[in-house]
């Protein structure tokens, strides 16, 4: 193969010279390896959103007690959202597959003999189960007659579980929140750390009439989680759900909602924060590196061809064509892109093993950035090596040799 | 085999034209071996260029083996140059990282076919200039007078139909010089064409035949009646420097 044989000139070249191969490699190092950094935690978020997503449900709208942005703490002290308000929803926004109200307390002490816990607790409807996705490993789940009837009686989640019986059988047995008895009916799923990183299973379920009369003593509720039908519509049963609400709660402007409505969508932007503007600034950066690298070989290229002008006059003088020396320059741009690249990438893998290490959040490894890395490379390579070797190509061999 | 008709080249840069070759015609056959001379600016330069295939002329025909390059293009001429002549320079111009045996073979990488046995062909081009002792030597590790012999070595490995010397001695000693003059004319002896140009009369007698320009034109065209043995010389030397 001639081309292979001219290819081989141009590699010899860039041996020869190590430290100014490097040079002109550095760029495409620094662009490829941000480049398959930026992307991997790119992914990382997106899985991460997704979890949050997931955990928070992906068709959930959360109409919650008390003002203000963003998701700091449920405020329990606020008593403007009841149960008529749930049974407003229910009737008067459509699309909506399941309304359940709850109340809660995010404190409570839980009892057995002489163990105790501080949990969690929420008075729920029976549709809460299908409205979480969250149901019993053991026992029964929360039915309509226990809500009907104030029944005295309880689920409880995996830590609340560990905590008071260790590894004794809880069910039908008696606890105490607060000073109130209840009898252990069920045993809810493993749900893990939530995202913010409390324990989804010290959790204490009660029927909702059980937890307001009995328990809490309050006439409020802390929150409504409504599943809709068609996620398309979201953003407007938000909307609605809104002006309802403050219609209810008597709220007129300048005055601000005395409730909080989150979406999966506001979750998921939530969630993703600055890191896409951040991601935007870093290819950005990345884009730049490479193109300063190409112009930097460029440069470098240019002035090996002047500096090698007797060297390509002679091999144009012992049989080499125009398109030859064309080739064997070209080769060497490529050459360099092209092994930068795959340093860079290198690189790049490395900083991510690192960086999943020491970081919280994922970082998602994947072949995108390594296919986006070749594609660069031979665009980087090609734009930026085609000059210095249509320069060497158009030597003159009788000016060359001069 | 070689056959220059009328040859002109003319140089235009813009507003002015020098004409540098004014119908330059003469054939040498194979096997001779030919010196081509004039004082600096006669044009022997761009007569060595287009005998060469590296430049075309403004006019007239040359053709080289039946093959008239006044019709070529670039690629084609490139081709030529491969097959058909072995270059060798005043400055050499070896590839200074590279060892001697890569610089020979270095014509063969642009030949339609790359020999099998290359490496051989390469050694075997060594061994005719006496250089089998610095194959792996790179080219900045050798004298002037070896880097020379790798450039015929270099100029041979091809087998081309003519070997072109643009002032071989020019950069060289005496005694080295004499030992370039000793190689081509052991090459002369084997039956290969060489056309050497130079300015130098003593090197020039040498060759068997003396082309003589003068003026972009060829004043005179003769023959060495006894044409100088550089091996003689090069024993004389030694004797000289022996006794000194």
């Amino acid at each position: 193969m001639r081309l292979l044989r001219i290819a081989r000139e141009g590699f010899g070249a860039l041996f020869a010279h190590r430290l100014r191969t490097f040079f002109m490699m550095a760029g495409t190092i620094v662009g490829i390896a941000a480049l398959t950094v930026i992307m991997a935690m790119g992914k990382g978020t997106e899985k991460m959103v997704m979890k949050r997503v997931n955990t928070f449900g992906p068709r959930a709208i959360m109409l919650i007690a008390g003002g203000g942005k963003d998701l700091p703490p449920p405020d329990m002290s606020v008593t403007t959202l009841t149960l008529q308000d749930a049974e407003a929803v229910r009737e008067q926004i459509a699309g909506l597959e399941t309304v359940t109200p709850m109340a809660w307390n995010f404190r409570m002490s839980a009892t057995r003999d002489a163990n105790q816990t501080s949990s969690v607790v929420w008075g729920v409807e029976p549709s809460w189960h299908a409205a979480w996705n969250w149901y019993t490993v053991a026992g029964e789940e929360i039915l309509d007659d226990d809500v009907a009837t104030m029944a005295r009686v309880c689920l409880i989640g995996q830590t609340v579980k560990r905590e008071l019986f260790g590894g004794e059988d809880p069910i039908g047995q008696r606890i105490y929140i607060n000073t109130v008895s209840l009898v252990v009916k069920g045993i809810l799923e493993r749900r893990g750390a939530s995202p913010e990183g409390g324990d989804f299973d010290n959790r204490v379920i009660l029927p909702i009439t059980t937890a307001m009369r009995r328990v809490m003593n309050v006439d409020h509720i802390g929150a409504i989680r409504m599943i809709t039908e068609d996620p398309s519509l979201m953003s407007k049963q938000a909307e609605q759900v809104r002006a309802l609400m403050r219609e209810r709660h008597h709220i007129t402007p300048p005055r601000e909602d005395d409730f909080r409505i989150i979406t999966a969508m506001v979750i998921a932007q939530l969630a993703r924060g600055a890191s896409r503007t951040l991601s935007a600034l870093l290819i950005a950066l990345a884009a730049l590196s490479l193109i300063v690298g190409g112009i930097v070989m460029m440069n470098i290229l240019l002035i090996s061809v002047s500096e090698r002008t007797k060297e390509i006059g002679l091999r144009r003088a012992v049989g080499a064509a125009q398109k030859d020396v064309f080739a064997q320059f070209l080769t060497e741009s490529l050459a360099v892109t092209f092994v930068g690249m795959l340093l860079g990438s290198g690189i790049g893998f490395g900083v991510c093993q690192v960086l999943a290490q020491v970081q919280s959040r994922p970082v998602v490894l994947s072949w995108q950035p390594f296919a986006l890395g070749v594609a660069f490379a031979l665009l980087v390579g090609t734009f930026f090596g085609v000059q210095p070797a249509r320069k060497a190509a158009k030597l003159h061999p009788v000016e060359a040799l001069r | 085999m070689i056959k220059l008709e009328d040859i002109e080249k003319t140089y235009d840069t813009g507003s002015v034209t020098t004409p540098v070759l004014k119908g330059v015609s003469f054939h040498i056959e194979a096997g001779e071996y030919v010196a081509i001379m004039g004082a600096s600016g006669t044009g022997k330069s761009t007569l060595m260029n287009i005998l060469g295939c590296l430049d075309k002329p403004s006019a007239g025909h040359y053709r080289l083996d039946g093959t008239d390059m006044v019709n070529l293009d670039d690629d084609s001429l490139s081709r030529l140059r491969n097959r058909k002549i072995g270059f060798v320079f005043q400055q050499f111009h070896l590839l200074e990282r590279a060892t001697a045996l890569k610089n020979v073979t270095l014509p063969l990488i642009y030949a339609e076919a790359y020999p099998g046995d290359a490496e051989q062909r390469a050694k075997g081009a060594l061994g005719a200039v006496g250089l089998t002792h610095r194959m792996e030597y790179r080219s900045n590790e050798l004298s002037g007078g070896e880097q020379q012999r790798v450039a015929i070595a270099r100029a041979l490995i091809t087998d081309p139909t003519v070997i072109l010397a643009d002032e071989p001695t020019g950069n060289l000693d005496r005694k080295s010089g004499l030992e370039v003059l000793a190689i081509f004319k052991r090459l002369y002896r084997q039956g290969r064409t060489i056309i050497m140009v130079t300015h130098d009369l003593t090197v020039a007698e040498h060759a068997d035949r003396i082309i003589l320009l003068k003026d972009g034109t060829v004043a005179e065209d003769r023959v060495v009646p006894q044409p100088r043995d550089a091996e003689e010389e090069l024993r004389t030397l030694s004797e000289e420097e022996e006794t000194s």
